[in-house]
Formats: structure tokens, sequence, C-alpha cells
């Protein structure tokens, strides 16, 4: 395993997921969306003729959810035979990081974030935050469990009130 | 990272091809211990066993995975010994080998998913030591067969046991000497084409070749001995080698008493090369990744066919002359319709195959269960679709256990019930048509009570068979196990319905009768790639549906749609509209799929059968109808009711294919829910 790590944006903080979980990035313009899908699930895209979903992080951060401009960018991992879009609001570095310098989330900041953040990089001035990737993928059942609508009355009714 | 990369590959070929050896193997097994029932012994069985467990022994050492080379080992010896002897296997020695070949496959499975190989299981091993070695077959001076003593010495024990028991199975033993030459190939007698021939008369048990004096018929000075167990007659024979009737020896017209010095014995199989000239035909062995791969480039490719077509079409709107080119623009759409063709016959396996493993489960079941079941597999030349094959397999082992489990009766309950002992299972299919394949599951138990069904439900009786499967695959059913004990059916149906009708689109059929059996029958297309399908529009976006599931599409005249009450303001309204005279629900796409504010008026509206019932839905316009690829839809975060995958329509962003009954489906048991 390699040092390398993609540093991306959401709503302001910065965050690092390892180059080996990365299999590409995309600029974006928009998604299909699917009824019935989870509220941060913003739809579906074609990468290299595969259908993956896409995850807004910013809708899953919490934050409120905005149109893609040419900075936004889909960041395609890969885990196992999963592979998932993520929209960040900007991608634009590839950076070593020292392994030894990671720290735990400090408890105060990781609870409330419902595991999504792992552990954080201080980098000079700059913190960057490793996320999850299973949590944020959904693969721990609980973690999207806030999200879950019924058949049809999904979350997206909020995105339709958005413009574009 | 080469390295790497061609490890892997050599990995998944080393995963095919072990996989092929243990269905051999099982099967094989299973065949012997069939013959032990009936108190033969099956030689060429256990030679395959033995050579199938051989083969893994090999290619396992190459890859390295010495647990299951120690496994394969040790059966390997086992099975030896008994070849050797030509004796049959004690009868617990087939469980035990059994055994074996589970413990081998678990431990290329684990290699296959990338877990640790788990050390080979010593009880196991040494359990064969304790199943005694085969009795020495005694030197029978009856070596009646007349043959040549230099011919005989080359036979192993179990061919010359085959040959003598030929008379057992109402066929003789017969010699047929055949000379190859070049004239004779002309006329289409070689040696290949002479064996293939008289395997579809018989069996061809040994095939030696002989030295004989060059003359003109044998221009080589070679000739074959065709020693063979056949019940046709001799110009048959004759006619397929192409000689004489007369010339048609049967190997036990005299008894000759020959001799064999034990130190000619037959040589140690390993070293019997089989000189069969390759009865296989040319088969190569895909992963199937690479084929989808090719699917993969081939979609891309009518995709682009697309883009031409709509740019083609735009240039035809400024007033271009497009003949010459729309001609052009057919001739590639057959084209591609032919190589599409081409790449789904790559894809097909045959559904014997797929039912190889069925006669193993049903033993494991009956064993536990203490059922005796007799199982018919009829799968005929019918094949499908990898990719369905492989996801239709846990419906069938779902059904077989159900039968097996909780709908076939205990021997004593059948008797008492004046059946017969042994229930009758019956797994078999036919492709009806082109696109999709029947196959039905029928057992001859108990039924499924419907009454007791409807009262673990807390439901009504139901009335039909089709009213009951509704009900037997109510998620959450399943989870009381009292239904399973009562009524023989209910476990994980929810599961079968989902893969059968959800995933592949296909239909599902119960025809059940009390105490007497039950019957599933399984509609799925044969492959699931590629469809015929409408687009439209819906408040701006894009949607299309297999043509296959439209029943009609009819124009929407807005004064003419009323709808019903809507007590509650949070549900999409339901509109009727009249067809021919009748009254039929009309859904808005728009209103389910909450694209855009509610309106009551659309142009036209999609007709659809649910449950047997017209069901309409409204959409705003209809786009055309083309050939869609679709893709599937596999992730657990985008898998919507009633979305059964995408497509491109030629703008790079997918478009989701909708099965509008499924949503039809799914609204209504929105309703009931909210009833409640």
């Amino acid at each position: 395993m390699s040092d390398l790590h993609v540093v991306f944006e959401v709503a302001g903080a910065s965050y690092a997921l390892a180059v080996e979980c990365v299999r590409q990035m995309d600029s974006f313009s928009g998604a299909t969306r699917v009824p019935g899908a989870m509220a941060h699930v913003e739809g579906i895209v074609s990468v290299r003729g595969r259908v993956v979903p896409v995850i807004d992080l910013r809708t899953l951060f919490g934050h409120e959810c905005v149109p893609p401009t040419l900075d936004t960018r889909i960041v395609v991992v890969e885990r196992g035979a999963r592979v998932v879009a993520l929209r960040v609001d900007r991608a634009r570095e590839v950076m070593k990081l020292d392994p030894e310098q990671m720290q735990a989330a400090p408890d105060a900041a990781a609870l409330p974030a419902r595991g999504f953040v792992r552990a954080v990089w201080l980098v000079g001035a700059r913190l960057l935050q490793v996320i999850d990737l299973p949590k944020v993928l959904g693969e721990d059942e609980n973690s999207h469990e806030n999200y879950r609508h019924g058949f049809f009355d999904d979350g997206a009714r909020d995105r339709r009130a958005l413009p574009g | 990272m080469s390295e790497g990369a061609d490890l892997t590959e050599f990995v998944a070929a080393y995963l095919v091809e072990t996989e092929e050896h243990l269905g051999v193997a099982n099967s094989q097994l299973l065949a012997i211990e069939a013959s032990l029932r009936k108190g033969e012994s099956n030689p060429r069985a256990l030679r395959e066993t033995f050579r199938a467990l051989h083969t893994i022994k090999g290619l396992s050492s190459m890859v390295g995975v010495e647990p299951v080379v120690e496994i394969a080992h040790r059966m390997e010896t086992f099975l030896r010994d008994f070849d050797r002897e030509g004796s049959p296997l004690p009868t617990r020695a087939v469980d035990v080998l059994l055994r074996g070949v589970r413990a081998i496959g678990q431990r290329i499975a684990s290699l296959g998913s990338g877990t640790a190989v788990a050390p080979p299981p010593q009880e196991l091993i040494t359990e064969f030591d304790t199943l005694g070695a085969p009795l020495p077959q005694d030197q029978k001076p009856l070596l009646d067969l007349d043959l040549e003593p230099e011919l005989l010495a080359k036979l192993a024990p179990f061919e010359l046991a085959q040959l003598r028991t030929a008379s057992e199975k109402a066929c003789r033993a017969l010699r047929v000497d055949f000379l190859p030459s070049p004239a004779r190939a002309a006329e289409g007698f070689t040696i290949n084409s002479v064996r293939e021939r008289l395997a579809g008369l018989g069996e061809v048990v040994k095939a030696l070749p002989l030295a004989v004096p060059v003359s003109t018929e044998a221009p080589g000075g070679l000739a074959f001995a065709l020693l063979l167990v056949s019940d046709a007659a001799d110009d048959v024979i004759a006619q397929a080698v192409g000689i004489a009737p007369n010339a048609v020896k049967s190997l036990l017209a005299r008894s000759l008493a020959v001799g064999v010095d034990p130190s000619e014995r037959a040589l140690p199989p390993e070293l019997v090369e089989d000189e069969r000239p390759g009865p296989r035909q040319a088969v190569v062995r895909v992963d199937v990744r690479r084929l989808d791969d090719a699917m993969e480039r081939l979609s891309a490719l009518i995709v682009t066919r697309f883009r031409l077509a709509r740019a083609i079409a735009e240039l035809g709107a400024d007033g271009a002359d497009t003949r010459a080119i729309q001609q052009v623009m057919s001739d590639s759409a057959r084209e591609l319709r032919d190589l599409r063709a081409a790449i789904v016959a790559v894809r097909m396996v045959p559904v014997a195959e797929l039912l190889e493993r069925i006669p193993l489960l049903v033993r494991g079941l009956c064993r536990h269960t203490e059922r005796a079941v007799k199982l018919e597999l009829e799968a005929g030349n019918a094949e499908l679709d990898k990719a369905v094959s492989e996801r239709l397999f846990p419906v069938i082992v779902h059904l077989v256990r159900n039968a097996v489990d909780h709908a076939i009766e205990s021997p004593d309950e059948r008797v008492r019930r004046g059946k017969p002992r042994e229930g009758l299972l019956r797994v078999s299919c036919s492709s009806r048509s082109n696109t999709r394949l029947e196959l039905s599951i029928s057992d001859d138990g108990r039924g499924i009570d419907r009454e007791a069904v409807a009262r673990k439900a807390g439901r009504p009786t139901p009335a039909s068979d089709q009213a009951l499967l509704d009900l037997l695959c109510i998620p959450g059913l399943s989870t009381r196990s009292t239904v399973t004990t009562t009524s023989g059916r209910g476990m994980g149906m929810e599961i079968v319905k989902r893969i059968v009708i959800d995933d592949l689109g296909g239909e599902l059929e119960l025809v059940s009768t009390f105490g007497v059996g039950t019957r599933f029958l399984l509609r799925v297309p044969l492959t699931i790639s590629i469809v015929d399908a409408f687009s439209f529009e819906c408040e701006g976006q894009r949607f299309v549906v297999p043509v296959s599931t439209v029943e009609e599409i009819v124009e929407i005249d807005a004064a003419l749609v009323s709808y019903s009450p809507m007590p509650r303001g949070d549900q999409p309204r339901v509109g009727i509209i009249a067809r021919r005279g009748k009254a039929i629900p009309l859904l808005m796409l728009s209103e389910l799929f909450q694209l855009g504010p509610p309106r009551s008026v659309t142009a036209k509206a999609i007709v659809v059968r649910r449950a047997g019932q017209p069901l309409a839905f409204g959409v705003d316009r209809m786009l055309g109808q083309q050939e869609v690829v679709i893709r599937p839809i596999d992730d657990a975060l985008i898998r919507s009711p009633g979305v059964t995958g995408a497509t491109d329509l030629g703008d790079g962003k997918p478009t989701l294919v909708l099965d509008l009954s499924q949503i039809g489906a799914a609204y209504a048991a929105l309703e009931v829910a909210a009833a409640e």
C-alpha cells in the first residue's frame, strides 16, 4: 500500500482517500434520478459502460445540496465487486501522507459524524479527514438508517426544490 | 505487477477447470452408489472418478494448494487399489469420498475468494485407512474372451469385466478390425469416424492398435481391433466400420481358456495412455468476464449507432438527402443484430450442466430428512445464458430443497397414504420459444394446505393457486417455521419470486393439490441483455419500457379521465379511463415518481397487465421504439421496485428501464399497507 491519497473537498472541509480505492475521477454534470432511492443517492451515472450509483457526500454529511459547478467531481471508488461514485465539490490533489502521522478522530468529532470519519491527518496547517469507505457506501447496515424512506416517498422531494 | 496478473489469470483458469473435474467426481460417485445399490460394481465410473481426482491433484500442485493436493492424493491412492483390482468399492466409501470432494471444493472456493485455505481434514484422511482394501479378485480362469493373449494383456480388469458381463445387459461383446488406409479415408472411414459411429451403436470398450503385415488394405501395416459392447446387429455394425458383416466377431463365441501370466497384468492405470482419439469436440473454456467484455464492446457499438442515426435524422431534418446513408444504416443494424446473436450464442450453457448438481443436493437432503426420493431430471438440449443460469441456480436449489424437506412425506407416511414408498421429484425443462425457458419442478408429496397458509398469514383462504403463490411470497411469512411444517412450503419463497420475477423478468406459476403434489413452473428469458423497448418522456425525464410488457399505448382525452376520491392527500391519485367499454385504473407516473407537481392531464397512457388486470400509466409523450442494451442495476443503493435496469439512448447518460407492472404491484402493496 502506497501512502498516496486523493484529497477532495466537501462543503469546505478536506477529506482523504487512499488511491488504491479510487478507480477514476470525472467531471460531473448530473445523474439520472432513481425513484425510491435514499436522499443522498443522487442517481446513476455511466462509468465506462457500467451503471453506478452516485452518493452526494454533501447530503450524506448533512450539508445542503447545491447544483453542480465546473469544479464538481465524482470520485469513482471500488470496493470488492462494488463500484460507486462519490460526488464532491472539488478534487484536485494527490498527496503523499505519512501513515505515522495519522491520528484517530477525536471522539467528540467522530460520534456526531456517525463514524463516517475514521481518522485525521494534520499536514502543516491543513486538516484532512479520512473517510470510512464501508460506512459511506452503506455496507454497515445502520449507517444509512436515518436516510431510509418508504417506497416513492423519498428524500428526493427536497432535491427537486433546488434550482437546476 | 505483471506476474501478479498472470497468476490471477492462472488461478481463474484453475478454478474453472477444477470445478469441472469436481463435478465429474461427484456425478461419477453417485453413479457408483447407484450401481452398488443394484449390487453391481461400476468400474468405469470408478476410473473416471480416479482420473478426475488425479487431474485435480496435478492442477492443484501447480497452483500450490497443498491441502487440496493432500486430500486428492489420499482419495486417489485409495481408489487406485480398487481400480487395479476391478473390484467394487465398499458402500461406505462413497460417502467418505463425497465428503472428500466437498472438502476439496471448499478449499478451492477459499482460494477463489482470496481467503485462507484450510488445512486438510486429518480425520477424513485417516478415515480412508478404515475403509479396507479391495478383496483381491481371484485370477478367475474364465478368460473366456476370444482374443489373442497379447491383446488380452492390454485390457484393464474393468474392461475385461465389461466385456464379460455384456450379456447381462442384453448386449454382445464384439470385435471388429479396422484397417486404415488413404483409400478408406477417402470413403469417409477413418479410425475416428469409425469410433464415433460405433459409439453411437454401443460402448467402445477399447481400441487396440495392431501391427499387421503391409498389404494393399493396410498400407501402413497398422490395424485397430475395436472391442465393443453393443446390442446392434452384425450388419449394422459392419456398415458403420465399412466391412463385411461376417467380419464382426463375437468375443464370447467359443470358450477358450487362456491363462494370463500375472506378470503380464495390466499396466498401472496412470501408465495406460488413453489412446482415445479425442472424442471431445474442440471446446474453448472462456472466463465469463471476457464474454461480458465482448458484449460490452458490442453494446458500445449499438449506442454509437443510435447516435449516428440521430445525427442522420438531424441532417434529414435540415433538408439533406439521406436515402443512401439510410440504406447503409439498415445494413449495419442487421449486421449488429447478427453479431449480437453470435455473442449471445457463445454465452449459452447447456441447462443439463446447471441441473448436474441437483442429484448430489437431493442425496444430501434425503440423508438429512430420511426421505426416499426418486429424482428424474430432464434437461434436453436446452441452453441458457450463463448469467441467467447462475441466477437461476439458487432458485432451483430452493424449490428442490422445499420439495424434499417439506413436501415429500416420510416413507412410512407415504405407504400409509397409499403412495409409493419413494417420493418422486421431477425437474424438467424445455425451451418453448427462442426467448424463454420453461422449467418445471414437481413432486408427488403432500401438496400445500391453503387454509393452514392463510391462517398463518392471517389472510383469507386463497381461492386460486395464483393467489396462494402470492400469499406464499409475502416477505416475512417464511419466518414462521410452522408454515413450513404444516404446509410444506413457504421457506424463502419471496426470494424465489424476487429472482425469477424481479431480477430475471420471468414468470412463476404454482399448481398444488392438497395431498397429491405440487408443481412449480418457471418461465425465464434465455438471455437478459438486449430488448426491444419503447422510450417515453415524463416531466423531462426519459424512460424506457420493454415492448414485450406493454399491452397497448392509448391516447388520453383529459375530459374523459375521472379521479377516484382521495381522502388522504399524500397518496398518488388514481384516475379511471374507459378502454373499449371497460374502466381501467390510471396512475400518473410523474406523480408516482414525484417528478413534478401533480397534474391531471397526460397525453398518453401505457397499458400493461398486472395480475391479469389492465393498468394504465400516464406519460407525457412517447419518443419511439428501439433496441436497447439493458445494463443491470446491481448496487443495493439504487435498487428500486419497478426499475429493472438502465440503458443508454445515445446521450451517454443512463436511462431507467421500467417494469410498469411491478410498479403497479409496488403501488398496490403500498395501498394495502396504508389501508391496514
